[in-house]
């Protein structure tokens, strides 16, 4: 016997220090991992990757980073000095580090520029219009010449047609101004005016990197706010409208901060004076702390190793799992509590750790249900919050005993309402009937109030004052936030521009059949295209000139050589200027292009007219979202059914019939509840809610595990039951005063569920219980 | 007293018959159809001959301006408050929408501006210059304050009568165009229906 004893210690330490080890090798990895990984903020990070429809994941990474780079000014004043105000606020922004390829007014020596690339390539750069024209042989073109030379505001000038006689120039600058936006350009800036006729200076830039950190997207808000009041105090008519991806991160970012900063020591501070209160010695807050840094520290390394960096919203979240991982310590403190005097804490051990494993077995399960969904965020924090609570149980199993010698043994706190609640359960009918009918009646009335909304615009907290910015931004300009676009890619240059080509009349199409508004489509054409054009433009020339002499207008002879222009050269003249943004290269010569789509009526056509083109795919991501969004609600919905089910089999098996649905039904009436909590408050269902439905299954489950432990009393579960849901309601109640809807209405559905399963956990033990006595 | 130095005041302005911008604007304005006969020449610096065509031109306040070319081959522009249509024989019409083209917008508004002497219009573009030249002869110049219209003209001169008479534009790069009117009429004072059936949109 007592050499069994010494060879169980003997295990027992070793498996101490195998635990220590993994512990100090978690250290090291996290010292190693952490300078190095970045926290993500961008809130398109949080959604799934698949957004880009078919095209290569590199090409949808560099678009997507490139377009959270972009920001966008309006600027406006009295007609009289909007240039200086708008002409000061350039000086401003080019001033900033943190900003690169500030544009605004075009000079005249830009304007030259771009004439000067225009003419020179004009017989590369010819447009769909005049390529129609030439179609015909000339005579269209003659005829538009001459309409052009006629006209009193044509203004076709002698110098004109000296240098291009066909007006080749002419026509796809037409073309060019035909594609574009409200814009009008005014001494040099693209000006729009709103119904007021007030005036408004567009301006842009781009973030200086990639890889923008928290801290200096927080540095260039700061800085821009500041800008804006100095703008104010010096022109107070003066207006500005800002629209960029960086300033909604930094806002996400900052009220993230925030939740952590407030929520965090509010819940610490919480759960300390718990503990504190529980047990009066300062040594169950030390375990506590150690089994939950081990556990955060678990976590972060894992997060770290399998994804590279740290999401903002899965460190806000995981919060809760603080309050989780308290619970094993707690439940092992508790029954080390009671009974210290007469049990070994090895003994105390046995007694609780088939439940510990249980209960964390349950939990880590629901969390690695969420590794299905595809938002990277949530697979962060499924990862953080598995490893993590693994970790923090098995501190608990492993160091534990070792480390609780000497904890005082004190009645437990509360002892006669515990008892009594519990009394309660077993002899009151009207309780044992009454309340699981009255959550039943509450659940049933919530539910009905209950909507399902999958509209991802929900989730997006983003200050109104932000949001009406965009608004006036996109009605004044007519670009859309909408985010729909065809991506047309190919294995090179070439190959891409052809695709491009080959996709416009099937557009044009659409348009036609009202599939779309409009569309903007890269004024650039392939080689092939080019030298087509040419053979044109030579077939073309003779019977121009021919008809327009018999006008009465003599032409100068039009240069009919090549002139052709790739995309290199293109992309570094100003004609590119507004356009480059559409045109991405990849170091292995992948190239491809956006074309994006405004005013879309028929989202699923657009989707089938990409499908039959090679190279090109539609984006809708608004419309692809909501649609994710539901097929993943409903994904969930059918796993928790089928969850649920086993779970009550799995007690109708265990116990017969009558006694197993009574264990089972606290975990119905706990979803169910928390479904209904949500529709009493106005919010509706979505996928976040579902998952945190899964959560309050699996947490729940614990409850009921925790009482009917056969090694335990009822009263010790009941304490440690009580402890726990504590603290999971101080850290995911703390989730409900979060800034961000998606993460409160998460914490309202977890809080609300929760607490019906500890109401409820009773149900279980109850009868059993009766049966005995 | 004071009766009287208010009838000599009246009867001083009748008598000098002062025309004002304002004035000229009023009437105009009450006059809200105009039609007209055009000549137009265009002199291309480094041409031979000049481009000279004739046609007919229509003003509805209502409706916008047509503009009818007759020789030397046919081409008619309509221009309204939302689009420009210019259709040729044996092509598609030419349409450009306020919307799809605010650029050349800003020259439709302008062109009517000038027909109709729209006095706002034309002081947002323009520094004006008006002249009375006496026996209700008035001419009034036309200088551009900002781009892009600074950099096409150098001058616009309007000058008239009861009517608008004569519209010389001077081009920045040494062309002129000269629009000269004639036979103008506003009766009837609305549009017949054939007339209304020219703005009618083109399919």
């Amino acid at each position: 016997m007592r050499s069994a004893r010494v060879l169980l210690r003997h295990r027992e330490k070793n498996l101490a220090l195998v635990w220590l080890t993994v512990c100090l090798a978690l250290a090291i990895a996290l010292a190693c991992l952490l300078p190095r990984s970045q926290l993500n903020s961008s809130v398109l990070a949080l959604l799934p990757q698949q957004n880009l429809g078919q095209a290569p994941a590199e090409i949808q990474q560099a678009f997507m980073q490139r377009l959270d780079r972009q920001l966008v000014w309006l600027v406006s004043s009295n007609a009289d000095d909007g240039d200086a105000v708008a002409a000061w606020w350039q000086a401003q922004l080019k001033a900033l580090p943190e900003l690169k390829q500030v544009s605004g007014a075009m000079d005249d020596l830009q304007m030259q520029r771009w004439g000067a690339f225009a003419w020179q390539n004009r017989n590369g750069l010819i447009d769909d219009a005049t390529r129609a024209r030439l179609q015909s042989g000339g005579a269209d073109q003659a005829d538009w010449i001459l309409a052009q030379l006629f006209s009193a505001f044509a203004g076709v000038s002698s110098q004109e047609l000296q240098h291009d006689p066909l007006l080749l120039v002419r026509g796809a600058q037409l073309a060019l101004q035909q594609n574009a936006s409200k814009m009008v350009l005014h001494n040099g800036w693209l000006t729009v005016n709103d119904p007021q006729q007030r005036r408004w200076y567009f301006l842009h830039g781009e973030l200086d990197s990639n890889a923008f950190s928290i801290r200096q997207s927080h540095q260039l808000v700061t800085a821009l706010n500041q800008l804006e009041q100095q703008l104010k105090t010096r022109w107070p008519d003066a207006r500005l409208l800002t629209r960029g991806t960086v300033l909604f991160s930094d806002d996400a970012s900052q009220r993230a901060q925030h939740d952590v900063e407030t929520l965090g020591s509010a819940t610490l501070a919480g759960l300390l004076l718990l503990i504190w209160l529980v047990f009066r010695s300062l040594r169950p807050l030390a375990l506590c702390a150690l089994s939950v840094a081990i556990g955060a520290m678990a976590g972060t390394v894992a997060t770290l190793l399998c994804f590279g960096e740290l999401h903002l919203t899965t460190l806000v979240m995981s919060l809760s799992i603080v309050g989780i991982s308290a619970d094993y310590t707690l439940y092992y403190l508790t029954e080390r509590m009671v009974h210290g005097n007469e049990a070994s804490p090895w003994q105390s051990l046995q007694k609780v750790r088939a439940t510990l494993l249980l209960a964390l077995a349950t939990t880590a399960i629901a969390w690695l249900l969420m590794l299905l969904a595809p938002f990277p965020g949530l697979r962060q924090l499924a990862v953080f919050a598995a490893s993590g609570l693994s970790a923090s149980c098995l501190t608990v199993i492993c160091f534990y005993p070792w480390l609780v010698r000497g904890l005082p043994v004190r009645p437990i706190p509360g002892m006669v309402w515990l008892a009594r609640w519990l009394a309660a359960w077993r002899r009151q009918r009207v309780l044992m009937w009454g309340l699981p009918a009255l959550v039943a009646m509450y659940a049933l009335l919530g539910i009905l109030q209950l909507r399902v909304d999958d509209d991802i615009a929900h989730l997006q907290s983003a200050p109104q004052q932000l949001l009406a910015q965009d608004r006036q931004l996109a009605q004044l300009t007519g670009q859309q936030a909408d985010q729909t676009w065809f991506v047309v890619w190919g294995d090179n240059p070439q190959q891409t521009l052809q695709r491009v080509s080959e996709l416009a009349p099937a557009l044009q199409q659409a348009r036609q059949h009202r599939w779309l508004e409009g569309y903007r489509i890269l004024p650039l054409n392939s080689l092939a295209r080019q030298q087509q054009d040419l053979t044109l433009l030579a077939q073309a020339a003779p019977t121009i000139t021919a008809r327009l002499k018999q006008a009465g207008v003599t032409l100068a002879e039009a240069d009919l050589h090549a002139m052709p222009v790739t995309p290199e050269n293109w992309l570094a003249s100003p004609l590119s200027e507004g356009w480059r943004l559409l045109w991405l290269s990849l170091p292995d010569g992948r190239s491809s292009v956006l074309v994006p789509v405004n005013g879309v009526r028929d989202s699923a056509a657009l989707a089938q007219l990409a499908a039959q083109q090679p190279g090109v795919s539609w984006v809708d991501r608004k419309a692809s979202y909501d649609q994710l969004f539901g097929f993943w609600r409903t994904l969930l919905s059918g796993l928790l059914a089928l969850a649920l089910l086993l779970i009550t089999l799995s007690y109708v098996i265990r116990l017969g019939l009558k006694a197993g649905l009574r264990s089972a039904l606290p975990s119905w009436l706990s979803l169910a509840a928390a479904l209904a909590t949500l529709g009493w408050i106005g919010a509706s269902l979505n996928l976040f809610a579902l998952l945190a439905l899964i959560l309050v299954l699996g947490i729940g489950i614990n409850y009921t595990l925790f009482f009917s432990n056969p090694r335990g009393t009822p009263l010790t579960s009941m304490l440690a039951v009580t402890l726990a849901m504590m603290t999971t309601l101080l850290t995911l109640g703390m989730l409900v005063f979060s800034s961000t809807s998606a993460i409160s209405s998460f914490g309202v559905v977890l809080c609300s569920g929760i607490f019906c399963a500890f109401l409820l956990a009773p149900l279980a033990l109850a009868p059993r219980k009766r049966k005995q006595s | 007293m004071k009766r009287f130095l208010l009838t000599l005041l009246l009867l001083w302005n009748v008598a000098a018959h002062a025309v004002t911008l304002e004035q000229l604007q009023q009437r105009f304005a009450s006059q809200p159809v105009i039609r007209a006969n055009f000549v137009q020449v265009r002199t291309i610096a480094g041409m031979a001959q000049p481009l000279v065509s004739r046609g007919q031109l229509l003003i509805a306040q209502q409706q916008g301006l047509w503009w009818q070319q007759n020789t030397p081959f046919p081409m008619t522009l309509i221009l309204d408050d939302k689009r420009m249509v210019q259709s040729m024989s044996g092509q598609p019409p030419q349409v450009i929408t306020a919307e799809s083209n605010p650029q050349m917008f800003q020259f439709n508004h302008l062109l009517r501006a000038l027909f109709q002497a729209d006095e706002k219009v034309l002081k947002e573009n323009f520094t004006l210059d008006f002249q009375d030249k006496g026996n209700e002869n008035w001419q009034l110049g036309l200088t551009p304050k900002a781009a892009p219209l600074n950099k096409i003209f150098n001058r616009i001169e309007l000058q008239g009568g009861a009517y608008l008479n004569r519209i010389q534009l001077d081009d920045k790069q040494g062309d002129k165009t000269d629009i000269t009117l004639s036979d103008t009429r506003t009766e009837p004072g609305h549009l017949t229906d054939e007339e209304r059936a020219r703005f009618a949109p083109t399919p």
